[in-house]
């Protein structure tokens, strides 16, 4: 469990529906430019500056992580260990210096930027998979079984999943990229859990719901039909702000040396390799550091924007 | 008032029973056994005394049990390991370390965390809201363990002004602590700038002003105070955030601390001892929790009804 990547979550979560905007300013007569949901989200979103240059970065980061390690001159895994080369300064042959086999450090920075990343948008997913799951069964339902629900969220909500992350990796064993999921998921859905109840709770009460359960429509029909659809913008706005989280979960444990099992190594893996030597070569900490701090912070800003442009009521209290 | 109390006080106790039992379950199937470890072969006679005497061959609802009745009273049993130690001991000796890094993160947290939001909302879009707000979004996103690092690098190798690891005086106390402070400060600073802004909107400050009152006092005492009521809820989070944050900076800067040895322990399989720190840690959140809760519902009665 992490922070939530906004303050403005801890005053209250968003569970606006998002069809507000959805045909707003059509009017009779000559047909017209269809106000569409995403289009109006996407015209928002673009007009933030903070949020566009974040994205830019993140797309530009998540490009080079999967297109220089083909491109590279450099076989991380297969060239020759070569400790006349090790730790060497950034030169044009290395633009980011090498590690301690003599290494090039931006490959390897690609590498474990791939990795980081694939385990934080796999966490992600599965966070909110669980999410999904169990907040509509709630929402759904409600009732009874929402209480009992939401009773047991609340006696999970807050616990750190750090010692529990670290009793799952013990239990299963081995450490790889499934495994560091698992663990990092295990402790971590509570909030997207909630999110996606209040949301379904909020859209249950709609007329186009009860039309559909007034004509007959069986209750999976209403729930994948109409309910889940429309969660969907919240949806994306969790995937960024959970994402951050697991990043940092991620390269907390790999850097206490419970990460994915070399050769591999993520972003956290890197940087334990160079807290042995930040005495001398505080460059080799750093850059990995670095790298998930910009990845963390663009995920942040791409957040914010999203929330801002997918439900314009909660800019309002912030612009006065 | 009471009844809220009352009610949230004895809801705490299923919720400990929970935490105890999904540690209990989790903890159960970890492959492997302390007695079992191949370096150290023990025969089959003595293994089965030693398991009869941690109650390992009993079944699991009874070993549940046992435990329960052993956290109630305050015994959390021998260390699988090391044989000649409590439970208890390990957490009294390791855990005050622990509980005053993550304090000390606290001070620093609420002491500048809370002035930076302050000004940053009293001087909206100004540079100081700017700068103020850039600092908090990167002190929110930099991982501790870069931040801990850097001052490690510059403040105890490159100037010598305080030690790079330990837990002895003071001086030993102010880098982990600020280092494990910053995100902390961050999220106070943008939650309670959030906070002032709304607050500042509201009809009583515009009441107070146009009764005459100086904006100092309006500030102080009509707009801070309110401001800072959802900084309360905040609090669990980030307590679940601070504990994180004692596994990373307790290795780094090699404080004995409770986080640190429940890594060790990990790795040697001293059940006792991971579930008891497990435990623990989830014992502290979930009081705090309802502590945060209690408090809220004194100072906004409006939630009294909502929460239990």
């Amino acid at each position: 469990m992490t922070l939530p990547a906004n303050p403005r979550d801890a005053v209250a979560t968003g569970t606006a529906a998002p069809d507000v905007v959805a045909g707003a300013g059509a009017q009779a007569g000559a047909p017209i430019e269809q106000a569409n949901l995403w289009r109006d989200a996407w015209r928002r979103y673009i007009q933030n500056r903070g949020a566009v240059v974040a994205g830019a970065i993140f797309v530009a980061f998540v490009a080079f992580c999967v297109i220089w390690p083909i491109i590279t001159p450099y076989d991380i895994h297969n060239d020759p260990v070569n400790f006349s080369q090790a730790y060497e300064g950034p030169s044009l042959k290395h633009p980011l210096g090498t590690d301690k086999l003599g290494k090039d450090l931006l490959t390897k920075l690609a590498l474990g930027g791939r990795i980081s990343i694939a385990i934080g948008i796999g966490a992600t997913l599965t966070i909110l998979l669980i999410g999904v799951v169990y907040g509509s069964i709630a929402g759904f339902a409600g009732g009874r079984l929402d209480n009992i629900q939401m009773r047991l969220l609340d006696a999970l909500y807050g616990l750190p999943y750090l010692p529990f992350a670290i009793i799952v990796l013990a239990i299963i064993g081995t450490n790889n990229l499934w495994t560091m999921v698992i663990a990092l998921s295990i402790a971590s859905w509570f909030t997207a859990a909630r999110i996606v109840r209040g949301q379904i709770i909020t859209l249950k009460e709609n007329d186009y719901v009860r039309a559909a359960k007034a004509v007959g429509a069986r209750w999976y029909r209403v729930l994948t039909r109409h309910l889940l659809p429309n969660t969907l913008g919240i949806l994306i706005i969790a995937i960024f702000l959970e994402l951050p989280g697991v990043i940092l979960g991620e390269a907390f444990l790999s850097f206490i040396g419970l990460g994915i099992s070399p050769p591999d190594a993520s972003l956290g893996s890197m940087a334990q390799e160079g807290r042995e030597v930040y005495r001398v070569h505080p460059n080799v900490i750093a850059i990995p550091s670095i790298a998930i701090a910009v990845l963390v912070l663009c995920a942040n800003f791409i957040a914010d924007g999203m929330r801002d442009a997918l439900d314009p009521r909660t800019r309002e209290t912030k612009e006065h | 008032m009471t009844a809220f109390i009352i009610r949230r006080l004895l809801w705490t106790i299923p919720v400990l029973l929970l935490v105890i039992l999904l540690t209990f379950v989790l903890m159960r199937q970890i492959e492997g056994n302390p007695f079992r470890r191949s370096s150290r072969a023990v025969s089959p006679a003595v293994q089965q005394n030693l398991e009869r005497k941690f109650n390992l061959d009993e079944p699991w609802y009874v070993q549940y049990a046992l435990y329960v009745k052993g956290v109630f009273t305050f015994d959390l049993g021998p260390s699988l390991v090391t044989r000649d130690r409590t439970v208890n001991d390990i957490i009294k000796e390791h855990f005050p370390k622990s509980l005053e890094l993550g304090l000390l993160a606290f001070v620093w947290a609420i002491a500048l965390g809370i002035p930076m939001g302050v000004i940053a909302a009293l001087r909206q879009n100004s540079a100081y809201d700017y700068g103020l707000m850039f600092f908090s979004n990167v002190g929110y996103a930099v991982p501790s363990f870069l931040v801990a690092t850097l001052l490690i690098y510059y403040v105890s190798l490159k100037a010598g002004l305080l030690p790079t690891n330990g837990w002895i005086n003071w001086k030993y106390k102010i880098l982990p602590s600020f280092a494990l402070g910053l995100a902390p400060m961050a999220y106070f600073a943008r939650l309670v700038r959030g906070s002032m802004l709304e607050t500042l909107q509201q009809d009583y400050i515009r009441t107070a002003k146009a009764k005459g009152l100086r904006w100092r006092r309006i500030v102080t005492v009509h707009a801070l105070r309110n401001s800072l009521i959802p900084a309360v809820t905040a609090v669990a989070p980030l307590l679940g955030f601070i504990i994180t944050g004692t596994f990373v900076i307790e290795v780094i800067f090699s404080i004995p601390g409770i986080g640190r040895y429940f890594i060790t322990a990990v790795s040697s399989r001293d059940y006792s001892v991971v579930m008891g720190i497990t435990v623990l840690t989830s014992f502290v959140i979930v009081i705090a929790n309802m502590i945060v809760d209690i408090l809220y519902g004194i100072l906004d009665p409006r939630t009294r009804d909502a929460r239990t």
